[in-house]
């Protein structure tokens, strides 16, 4: 009996995810606020219950307006790409032959704002992450201490994380837009660390809800020292992991399919940490012909 | 259902419930029927049957210990506590640890409450500093009785045979993924007697086997697990490591020294270790001697779970009116200064990406101290003053910043972190 109240009610929560998605590509960023809440009834212990009635949103006209204006905007640059050629690529012979490329440069605050920067706070933890300009305008230092003092909530067991990662491009109304590096087969950094292991993860495409916490990772362990150095990670070399556990069945990462890009540190010693990037490139190396580093059969 | 009772109660009967009646107090009467019954629905019928006359006096006995047992630690919080603390007065090393793992498989023949006792044992592991030790990991899975968990038929062997015990394995496995401890053909052998093949725990030591050995070189820079005891050693090994130069020389100084003075006072010398490439000797000798250098410090570096500082002696970049031009080689079409053909290459072919070449000034010498005082690094230059005879006549400007004593550093003593004392630091002009 009480199953069946349990089914029925998945059921109508799930109702109410697709009639928001139906409705998503046209008023989804109004609803972005609540959006979270509907698509799981879990809460975190330490969290007070959310009481308010769905229909109390937090409405403003006047933000509401500006996104709507934002939308439109994005819309008209969209329809103005595909009239003409896309903005960055003017030539398409030089698209084709393109072997390097400068995927992200920090020179102003505006570059700052494509990335996020989180730490294990959102779980209860108390690591801090904080991401500003370098000294000279030309890098982004993200600096902050790692804590892996487990949050006493009962039920985390592990704790200690301080990341960073882009923000999901988005096309008008909110729908998804990836990078296509097909014509690259590896990532090029410039950084200067402090000694710590890094590890960065893709994160592609989510075609099927299944896939929403796939990530493709692999790791950057930094020399420390007052030099740059450059860090080649060919992409073949990248593993896939859902939820932080690495999968038995390995899949190449989809390179016309990535969504997002980022950095985290887990290394589990406490203490500041610091890791300053000139710049992230993309690199086609002729000498590199792997495929994919990892067994692909059945084991 | 009536069926059902009385073959239920013929197998209470043929357990020996009839003699433990008799037999047991009144106070331990309940703890033994739930025990037993819980065993009958288990174990196998026929051996339970067979042995059940002599197994049920041995519970009896036992179960009575442990009564009392409970009475005198009722202040545990977690179970088999005392056999980790029973000798607290001794020292907390492998032997002890391991003679609590011999005293519980001893105990009981049946290892009852073997999960509880694992469970308890990987968390007391930190304490005696054996969570790195593979031996330790075996011999804690050595606890699981042999050949009872392993799935007899195919429908155990689509279920989860024994849940409770197959998590707890895979506790000690996730332990032993965390702390970096590759499982040895011991590890794999007693998986395979405990829970069989194709089982969770035996699958999870698969995928150890198959990423730890993939990922065991990926470090470029490898830290050696554990770290050199001497500072000295410790420094030279950091420097060749963040200098990222092979012809780079390590100088010692100035050795660490702790004298007593006739006049009784007490001196104590830090350690000092430099490091120096023939190329930075270059970039000083041509360092113009009215520009001054810079003493910067102290930089963090993270050995694994150990920080060590570091300090630099730097330039200002140079201004652009001092910089030399450098002729390209396409300044004269007809009689090139210098030709860089690669025919491999097809003219499309860039090898460089479209950045702004980050702006700092050359680093000239890299040093670690044992105390970050500017007296100490003032040391450090009148050594560099051997080898760079031009650094007597450049003014070097100390900047530097606190050191880690006055920030507020999250320190713990249980990761071993070392720290290099430092004291107060002020901007000065030698």
């Amino acid at each position: 009996m009480a199953l069946s109240f349990k089914l029925l009610d998945s059921g109508f929560f799930s109702n109410r995810c697709h009639r928001q998605n139906a409705l998503r590509p046209l008023l989804g960023f109004l609803f972005t606020d609540r959006s979270s809440k509907w698509y799981s009834s879990y809460r975190r212990p330490g969290t007070g219950p959310d009481d308010a009635p769905s229909w109390k949103m937090n409405f403003s006209f006047k933000k509401e307006l500006n996104e709507i204006k934002k939308n439109f905007e994005l819309l008209k640059e969209e329809v103005q790409d595909h009239l003409k050629a896309p903005k960055g690529n003017n030539n398409l012979n030089e698209y084709f032959v393109e072997q390097m490329r400068v995927a992200w440069e920090f020179h102003s605050e505006k570059d700052l704002d494509k990335w996020v920067v989180s730490s294990d706070a959102v779980i209860g933890g108390k690591s801090e992450a904080y991401l500003k300009l370098g000294e000279n305008n030309q890098t982004a230092l993200l600096y902050g201490t790692l804590n892996t003092e487990v949050p006493r909530d009962g039920e985390t067991a592990y704790s200690g994380y301080c990341a960073m990662r882009t923000k999901p491009l988005r096309r008008a109304f909110g729908r998804m837009r990836y990078y296509d590096w097909t014509n690259f087969n590896s990532l090029y950094l410039r950084v200067r660390g402090d000694g710590r292991p890094w590890m960065v993860s893709i994160y592609t495409d989510p075609y099927y809800a299944l896939q929403k916490d796939d990530l493709y990772c692999y790791f950057i362990y930094t020399r420390g020292g007052p030099y740059w150095e450059d860090i080649k990670i060919p992409f073949s070399k990248f593993f896939l992991s859902s939820q932080g556990h690495i999968q038995d069945n390995q899949y190449e990462l989809w390179l016309d399919k990535i969504s997002t890009l980022g950095f985290t540190l887990g290394d589990n010693t406490n203490g500041p940490f610091q890791l300053e990037i000139n710049f992230i490139g993309l690199l086609l190396d002729r000498t590199h012909t792997e495929e994919f580093a990892y067994e692909k059969y059945p084991l | 259902m009536n069926y059902v009772r009385k073959l239920l109660l013929a197998r209470e009967l043929a357990a020996g419930l009839g003699i433990l009646r008799r037999a047991a107090p009144r106070r331990d009467f309940p703890q033994l029927q739930g025990l037993i019954c819980a065993q009958c629905f288990r174990a196998v019928p026929a051996r339970s049957i067979q042995s059940s006359a002599i197994r049920a006096r041995a519970e009896l006995t036992s179960s009575a210990k442990s009564g009392k047992e409970e009475e005198s630690r009722s202040g545990a919080l977690m179970p088999f506590q005392e056999l980790f603390e029973g000798d607290r007065k001794g020292d907390k090393d492998k032997a002890s640890f391991t003679r609590a793992v011999e005293i519980f498989c001893q105990r009981d023949i049946r290892r009852r409450g073997h999960v509880e006792f694992i469970y308890a044992a990987l968390k007391k592991m930190p304490e005696y500093g054996l969570e790195r030790d593979l031996e330790v990991y075996n011999k804690i899975l050595d606890v699981f009785p042999k050949e009872v968990f392993v799935p007899r038929n195919f429908i155990q062997k689509i279920f989860t045979h024994y849940p409770r015990q197959q998590e707890c394995a895979l506790h000690v496995l996730q332990q032993m993924e965390d702390n970096g401890v590759t499982p040895n053909y011991q590890t794999k052998f007693l998986l395979l007697q405990i829970f069989g093949e194709k089982s969770r725990a035996i699958r999870k030591y698969w995928r150890i086997m198959y990423w730890f050995p993939k990922l065991k070189h990926a470090n470029p820079y490898p830290v050696p697990d554990p770290l050199p005891q001497d500072p000295i050693d410790l420094a030279r090994f950091t420097l060749q490591r963040i200098a990222a130069d092979l012809s780079a020389k390590v100088t010692v100084y100035q050795m660490a020294l702790t004298d007593i003075t006739d006049a009784g006072k007490e001196i104590t010398q830090p350690h000092i270790v430099g490091i120096q490439s023939p190329d930075q000797q270059d970039l000083l000798a041509h360092h113009n001697p009215d520009r001054p250098v810079f003493v910067e410090g102290p930089f963090r570096l993270w050995l694994k779970k150990t920080c060590v500082y570091y300090y630099i002696l730097r330039g200002d970049p140079l201004p652009p009116e001092e910089r030399e031009d450098v002729i390209d080689p396409e300044r004269n079409f007809y009689c090139p200064l210098s030709l860089d053909l690669d025919l491999d290459q097809g003219i499309w072919d860039d090898e460089e990406f479209d950045v702004d070449e980050v702006v700092e000034g050359p680093i000239f010498a890299i040093c670690m101290a044992g105390a970050g005082d500017q007296n100490t690094l003032a040391k450090w230059i009148l050594g560099l003053q051997h080898t760079n005879p031009v650094l007597s006549q450049v003014p070097v400007v100390f900047q530097l910043t606190p050191g880690p004593d006055e920030l507020p550093l999250a320190t713990d003593s249980e990761n071993g972190e070392e720290e290099i004392p430092q004291s107060q630091h002020a901007k000065q002009e030698l």
